[in-house]
């Protein structure tokens, strides 16, 4: 295993020595400003994606017909998702080894390809027939399904991002 | 004045348990990020609408209303793990000039968010002008803003 992953090492040890690098982690002040934005931009993205999750399950604003919600929510979802991105790649290119050794960054990035999946899932098989449930305040088990995985990924990828400064306590590494 | 108390939360048997056992700290403060995420979903639909962004086809009151008790949800989420975080750094926070400023804006966003943004937000009439309610959306989502960032420094400096 070790042997499969010493490519991916080589990669992440030969960004650590960029002079940028260097610069981004040892300048305190930038390095905070990029952590707290990630942080807002988080709150942003996950915060209205859970609004709409809530939608799915029946919980929350169901006066709005999805369609219109997703609609309306869409943009500010997108320039949170962006900017979490954009911050979050920031952050580990100031820290690219901090991150490897990371077990909690690893899984974070697998609930994200996981909560990305249920998305693409959800509007290729089921937003199609929006039209036919659109206003229901009880919407079909596949949209149900969708928004109670959304959440459970959603939520697990705050934890783990929360969770990644303890990662070397709990997890020695050699 | 307040140091005395701070001196004695730290040193509750509790707190130091908390302190010792390194992962009850780390799932506290995982949470309260959790709650602050569902908080922040939850006040930010109510103020895009007020500055005439979002679910702009609903009056204000009925985006409120369906927010509300997630808002509660998500602000008792946010008591629940913030007391216990609070006991087990009650001696570095006391220090911090970060916590003490989300503190003071916190204690802001919480009388605004009950008052003034209340009584506009629970108006069914049409009364409060377009530029009013763009205001109170901009001064909410300015102040808790404000805690985030100011939180999140506590752990920086």
């Amino acid at each position: 295993m070790s042997e499969l992953l010493q490519p991916l090492r080589e990669l992440f040890e030969w960004v650590d020595t960029f002079p940028s690098s260097i610069a981004l982690r040892e300048s305190q002040y930038v390095w905070s400003g990029v952590v707290v934005t990630h942080v807002i931009s988080v709150c942003l993205a996950v915060g209205l994606l859970l609004v709409m999750d809530l939608r799915l399950l029946g919980a929350a604003h169901l006066q709005a017909p999805f369609s219109r919600l997703q609609r309306r929510l869409f943009p500010w979802q997108m320039a949170g998702v962006v900017l979490s991105i954009v911050t979050g790649l920031l952050l580990l290119y100031a820290q690219p080894l901090r991150y490897y050794r990371s077990v909690y960054f690893w899984m974070k990035m697998l609930t994200m390809a996981l909560a990305a999946l249920n998305a693409m899932a959800f509007h290729s098989r089921i937003y199609p027939s929006v039209a036919e449930w659109d206003e229901r305040r009880r919407l079909p088990f596949g949209a149900r399904a969708a928004g109670v995985l959304g959440m459970l990924f959603w939520a697990i990828v705050v934890i783990e991002g929360r969770l990644i400064p303890y990662s070397l306590t709990w997890f020695p590494q050699e | 004045m307040l140091q005395p108390l701070f001196e004695r939360l730290a040193r509750l048997d509790v707190s130091r348990a908390m302190n010792e056992s390194g992962w009850v700290v780390a799932t506290i403060q995982a949470f309260h990020l959790l709650a602050l995420v569902l908080f922040a979903g939850a006040i930010l639909i109510v103020d895009l609408r007020l500055l005439g962004r979002g679910l702009t086809d609903q009056p204000v009151a009925q985006v409120a209303r369906a927010a509300r008790p997630w808002v509660r949800a998500g602000l008792l989420g946010l008591i629940a793990t913030g007391i216990p975080q609070l006991m087990s750094l009650a001696e570095k926070e006391y220090h911090s000039e970060f916590f003490w400023s989300k503190m003071y804006l916190l204690a802001a966003a919480l009388v605004f968010t009950f008052t003034i943004r209340r009584s506009v937000t629970q108006r069914e009439d049409a009364r409060v002008g377009r530029f009013a309610a763009a205001a109170v959306g901009l001064v909410s989502i300015t102040l808790w803003t404000g805690v985030a960032v100011s939180a999140r420094l506590i752990g920086l400096f």
